[in-house]
């Protein structure tokens, strides 16, 4: 049995909310594409990760997701992340996601700033 | 409009196509543009974009309704019409009216077009294993440094286990520890794993040597195992395993790149665990320390805090032990018709242990002395509850006296303590001995009950072999003799001086060594 991802959805158009719980590897960043591609099409346009429920993501999770960013930027839409752990947070930022995608302490602020 | 030009809207003009390059929604939107473009321009239903990868095409982007695969093998035969470009491969469905054979200046655009998004996403890749590389030795960096300062010996665990799982793009993982002759699971990552290794294991041995084992019910169904020993100045602290390394097309086995890395991480890992270890070691002596302070304080209001007032004798006591706790009582029970009972006993052993016993044996005592007289019976009674109540090995040793101040009359039973020291007026010492085995050693001990007529100024000392056995730096015993001595001279002196006396010589006697054994006294002396 591997650590699947769970991945929930909280649709508030035009944002949703998609909370992420376990491994964002390569079968995790699959998924989280996936609803993020079907959010897409539904018209929302601005999606917040939140990653209360992770606490581990690999090279290849980080690539799916920046392919992720690069969808949200060819529709002008935007994706922001929130409640990341510190190691996370920091891998994001020498990823250079933090560059393209707002990174939040909590989904409270996040969603308070997306939806002005 | 047929169905399948209805699927190629809308219709662009060659500025929305150079829109989509001029705008920052990047290569993959342009291209999509050109070739819907170059479908609306040559009258085709459906066209595809495949850029090269080993052994085939990946498609990239397409047009029209046709369902195109998504990845095609470098020698598969087609169904639809092809242009080989460069980097990559267009199919294409003609239309009615389109042209079967497809070149010009719009191909040409599309094999630039394609040559720059190949060489952009070559250096996107090679932008991320940079920056993927600052991770890696971030992840290093905060193993030897915020990991370090981790003192919670669990968390710990997991962050390392956490850690090198996603450094290494593993699927799974696991984090044994030693304890003496074999790895114990500590965490695990993934799904399920054995919960103790043997230390010698030939498994093992050839995992940590690089080679995969046979035994492939290590992490349970895992393909790609690679496991390195946590070690710190040659002693092996624990395992740290990885498994099935992850790329974008499923699992295999790490490269000898990745081994390096994990050796790295697993020598941050060791220091941080051994720090982890002792800071837990520390927390749970202050642990014991403070249980011990709360025994001691415990069994400190055991022993009297006043000492009881009676006609024609005066009585006293004093007791230290060697440790927090110790193994030796006193106590002045109050029985019948203004009789007091005076008792030592003495726990083998030291600490807690002994200073459980006491416990049973205050309290058994206590109760007893309400059921009989001080003598035989009582203490057959007390035996018989504390051979049933301790350990095989433990005993006690037990005086106990009566003193009746009407007739100036001690009555004692002595259960193998050492004998009492009678100090007559005139300085004349004698032993008194009488009673049986120590208690607790056998059920059916019996005892015997000796009796004395106390006179004036008749001073009785019963102690423990703390007081007698404590020893010098020249390892010499105080002895009996020493103690007699003092008695004798300070014998007219009030009881808490001769205490006090007592104290100081043994003290002064073992010079700052450390006590050997809880040291305890009571004095009785005959008033009048």
């Amino acid at each position: 049995m591997t650590e699947m991802l769970k991945v929930t959805v909280d649709r508030r158009p035009p944002l949703a909310v998609i909370y992420t719980e376990g491994y964002i590897n390569n079968q995790g960043g699959e998924e989280i594409a996936r609803v993020a591609y079907d959010l897409i099409e539904g018209d929302h346009t601005t999606l917040l990760l939140n990653l209360k429920g992770t606490k581990i993501v690999n090279s290849i999770g980080i690539s799916i997701l920046i392919e992720i960013i690069e969808k949200m930027l060819e529709i002008d839409g935007r994706l922001a992340f929130c409640n990341l752990t510190p190691t996370i947070e920091k891998t994001f930022h020498i990823m250079g996601l933090a560059q393209y995608a707002q990174i939040f302490a909590d989904e409270e602020v996040a969603v308070g700033e997306l939806t002005v | 409009m047929n169905q399948a030009t209805a699927s190629l809207e809308p219709r662009l003009s060659w500025e929305d196509v150079l829109d989509a390059a001029s705008r920052r929604e990047g290569e993959r939107s342009f291209l999509s543009r050109l070739v819907l473009y170059i479908c609306q321009q040559h009258g085709l239903q459906a066209a595809a974009l495949y850029s090269k990868v080993e052994g085939g095409y990946d498609r990239l982007v397409s047009a029209g309704s046709e369902a195109f695969p998504t990845s095609l093998g470098a020698d598969e035969e087609l169904e639809y019409g092809s242009v080989l470009l460069p980097e990559g491969l267009l199919l294409y469905k003609a239309g009615n009216t389109g042209r079967s054979d497809l070149e010009g200046p719009l191909i040409l655009a599309l094999s630039s077009a394609l040559r720059a998004a190949v060489l952009q996403g070559r250096l996107k890749q090679q932008s991320f294993a940079i920056n993927y590389r600052g991770v890696e030795l971030e992840a290093l960096y905060d193993v030897g440094l915020a990991i370090a300062s981790m003192l919670n010996l669990d968390q710990l665990g997991e962050e390392i286990l956490l850690r090198a799982v996603s450094l290494l793009d593993a699927r799974r993982g696991a984090l044994y520890l030693r304890a003496g002759d074999r790895y114990v699971l500590d965490h695990t990552f993934g799904g399920d794993a054995r919960q103790e290794l043997p230390y010698e294991d030939p498994q093992i041995a050839a995992l940590l040597d690089g080679k995969l084992p046979a035994d492939q019910d290590l992490l349970a169904g895992a393909r790609h195992l690679m496991g390195l020993p946590i070690g710190a100045d040659g002693r092996p602290q624990g395992l740290l395993i990885v498994a099935d390394k992850e790329s974008r097309h499923g699992v295999g086995p790490f490269p000898m790149a990745d081994r390096r890395s994990l050796s790295l991480f697993a020598n941050q890992a060791a220091i941080a665990l051994e720090t982890a270890y002792l800071h837990q070691q520390a927390l749970e002596k202050e642990r014991l320390e403070r249980e011990l302070d709360l025994a001691a304080d415990i069994q400190r209001r055991l022993l009297p805090t006043v000492f009881p007032r009676m006609d024609g004798f005066e009585v006293t006591g004093w007791s230290r032990p060697a440790r927090h706790v110790g193994g030796d009582y006193y106590d002045f029970l109050r029985v019948r018709d203004g009789r007091v009972a005076a008792v030592l006993a003495d726990v083998s052993g030291k600490g807690l242990p002994a200073a459980l016993m006491v416990s049973t044996v205050h309290s058994a005592l206590r109760l007893l002395i309400d059921q009989a007289d001080v003598g035989p019976e009582l203490i057959r009674r007390l035996n018989h509850h504390i051979a049933e109540s301790s350990a095989p090995n433990k005993f006690i040793t037990l005086l106990v006296a009566e003193l009746d101040p009407h007739r100036a009359e001690m009555r004692f039973v002595n259960a193998g303590h050492n004998p009492a020291l009678l100090v007559g007026p005139d300085g004349e010492v004698k032993e008194l001995e009488s009673g049986g085995l120590p208690l607790g050693l056998f059920d059916s001990s019996t005892y015997r009950m000796g009796r004395l007529d106390l006179g004036e100024g008749d001073l009785v000392c019963i102690y423990s072999d703390g007081i007698t056995e404590s020893a010098s730096r020249l390892d010499e015993e105080f002895g009996v003799g020493r103690l007699v001595d003092l008695l004798r001279t300070t014998r007219d002196k009030p009881l808490s001086e001769i205490v006090s006396a007592v104290d100081a010589a043994v003290t002064g006697f073992e010079d700052g060594l450390n006590q050997g054994d809880d040291q305890t006294l009571v004095l009785i002396r005959r008033t009048a």
